[in-house]
């Protein structure tokens, strides 16, 4: 028989040859983007957006007296209490926390890329499905009211921001804990939804405080933890995702991997 | 023994309560080792320590001189088949290849994904999922992104499970070709049959301790609490085996049949000098002198404590 034919062994030179950083990034992010939307998750994530827009669609055949507080208060309730943070949990918990579920993380921990760009790249991939998948729905939703243009663009900014916010939350979460949509969950109905609402301090601790505060300053209604100014609400969201991301990548690197 | 790539110096592994590994030392340098064990022995853990997966509780570990845990560079120069059979489904083999490739920064990742995957004689344009790949061919693949890198450290955890007798010879033979190449190839396996035709050179891990490294013929030589088992076939076997035995070359004699004998002895090198002029003194044909146990099986036993 003849013997396999192979490439020589190269001379160990480490870093030699430097993988090219925007290269590995794209193709971490594509992998990602692929892995995480199945069926089931679009088909749920589906459901969840046509409720909203049929909320918005109810709530104006209902003829409310105050449309732009009414519809307010829609997109407060079930856009940026449900559909933002459920989605975003649905899919940034999966980005990392299925290649560890299903033992994958190794082919790409196992390769000789920062691990920030492995957590940028799978945070961003949740980002951009997460992104159209609130957005279309809730922004519809907000027309459909006929509140105006200040509920849509408040609409519009609050759930980009809160994607961001919370996709860096829950790619972190992923990566920490095997049952991470028990923890998220767990972080939006509890923490978010009761514990927040019990002191002002602990209402900043809660990315729906910043997501509502957005809202509440483009249509001038007063929500619950509503209190603080456009820049912060806006700012604090994209830096809990920033230093999320962070959290991610040390975790990936200090973690053991199956 | 060459140049060691790897140093494993007092490591210990521990997962809660359950001691993974324990003060593990050895080196190991150009070629093909093989890491055998029980299931549940360490071996896997071992490898995944190699390959700076987990990080030791105690001790030292290098790869060509350098901590694969902490050193992103060295993971350029390791390449690993990891024992789990989950692979990301929704690609093809090319994709999964390539990404591996691109990872490592490999210059020309589709020509080098498409030589990987013709080494281990898969089609580079097969655009099924890897879903839908049999277990042998997703080992393949496995070994394909392990090797596009062209690694200097090839770790293998298991690598023939799943794959027919003709592509366990050829694997077979791309390992011992990557060994001959001046790589490190370590290979594990708790399949004996297996681990014969990777070669020799051994590491047997035994409840997460290392019981023995080097060449099992010669590990078997130096267990001399063990008596070596050898099988004689002469046509006066009763009188072969008592001069032997008189002569306190053997302590053990059993016959089997009318021309062959059994014989037990501590003194195998005393035993091999002596035997043939035993027979010329008996006027014995001495027909056949077999050792029983210096096989992978029997110093797999004995390390392991098995019957």
């Amino acid at each position: 028989m003849i013997a396999p034919s192979v490439s020589p062994a190269p001379a160990p030179a480490p870093g030699a040859a430097r993988a090219r950083p925007g290269g590995v990034f794209l193709a971490i992010y594509r992998l990602v983007l692929r892995n995480q939307v199945t069926t089931g998750r679009i088909v749920a994530v589906a459901a969840l957006g046509l409720l909203g827009v049929l909320l918005g669609f109810g709530l104006a055949a209902s003829d409310p007296v105050d449309p732009v507080d009414a519809g307010t208060n829609l997109i407060d309730r079930y856009g940026l209490q449900v559909l933002v943070p459920v989605v975003a949990l649905v899919f940034a918990s999966s980005t990392l926390g299925d290649l560890v579920d299903d033992r994958t993380l190794v082919y790409l921990w196992l390769r000789p890329v920062p691990r920030v760009t492995v957590a940028a790249a799978a945070a961003l991939a949740a980002f951009t499905v997460c992104l159209p998948a609130v957005t279309v729905p809730l922004v519809l939703s907000a027309l459909l009211t006929g509140a105006g243009s200040a509920l849509v663009g408040g609409t519009a900014v609050a759930a980009a921001v809160g994607v961001a916010g919370y996709v860096g939350m829950f790619t972190a979460l992923g990566i920490r804990f095997r049952r991470a949509l028990v923890w998220g969950l767990a972080y939006i109905l509890l923490w978010e939804g009761f514990v927040a609402n019990a002191s002002r301090t602990a209402s900043r601790l809660s990315l729906r405080a910043y997501t509502r505060s957005v809202v509440s300053e483009y249509t001038g209604i007063g929500l619950d933890q509503a209190n603080l100014s456009l820049a912060v609400a806006i700012a604090v969201p994209l830096l809990v995702a920033a230093v999320m991301v962070l959290l991610t990548a040390r975790r990936l690197a200090s973690a053991d991997i199956d | 023994m060459t140049e060691p790539m790897i140093e494993v110096d007092g490591v210990s592994k521990w997962f809660g309560d359950v001691v993974a590994v324990s003060e593990v030392s050895f080196t190991v340098g150009a070629g093909v080792t093989a890491l055998l064990g029980p299931n549940g022995a360490g071996k896997s853990t071992m490898l995944r320590l190699l390959c700076g997966l987990v990080a030791p509780d105690r001790g030292r570990l290098r790869v060509l001189g350098r901590d694969p845990r902490v050193d992103l560079d060295v993971l350029r120069h390791i390449g690993l088949v990891p024992q789990q059979e989950t692979v990301f489904e929704s690609q093809d083999a090319l994709e999964f290849v390539r990404l591996a490739a691109v990872l490592h920064g490999v210059d020309g990742p589709d020509a080098a994904a498409r030589s990987a995957l013709a080494t281990v004689e898969l089609d580079p344009d097969d655009r099924r999922r890897l879903s839908t790949y049999s277990r042998g061919m997703r080992q393949r693949v496995k070994v394909a992104q392990a090797i596009v890198g062209n690694p200097t450290v090839i770790v293998l955890d298991e690598p023939l499970t799943g794959l027919d007798p003709r592509q366990r010879r050829h694997m077979t033979e791309l390992f011992h070709a990557f060994g001959d190449q001046g790589r490190c190839v370590i290979v594990s396996s708790h399949v004996l049959e297996e681990v014969e035709r990777f070669g020799s050179n051994v590491l047997v891990i035994a409840q997460g301790r290392l019981a023995a490294e080097g060449d099992f013929r010669a590990i078997r030589d130096l267990m001399d609490d063990r008596p070596h088992r050898l099988r004689i076939r002469t046509d006066q076997p009763h009188r072969v085996a008592g001069h032997l035995l008189a002569a306190g070359t053997i302590m053990g004699i059993e016959m089997v049949d009318a021309d062959t004998v059994l014989v037990e002895t501590t003194e195998v090198a005393a035993f091999r000098r002596s035997v043939a002029a035993v027979a010329r003194q008996v006027d014995a044909h001495l027909w056949e002198v077999v050792p029983l146990d210096d096989d992978l099986d029997s110093v797999f036993r004995y390390l392991v404590g098995r019957p």
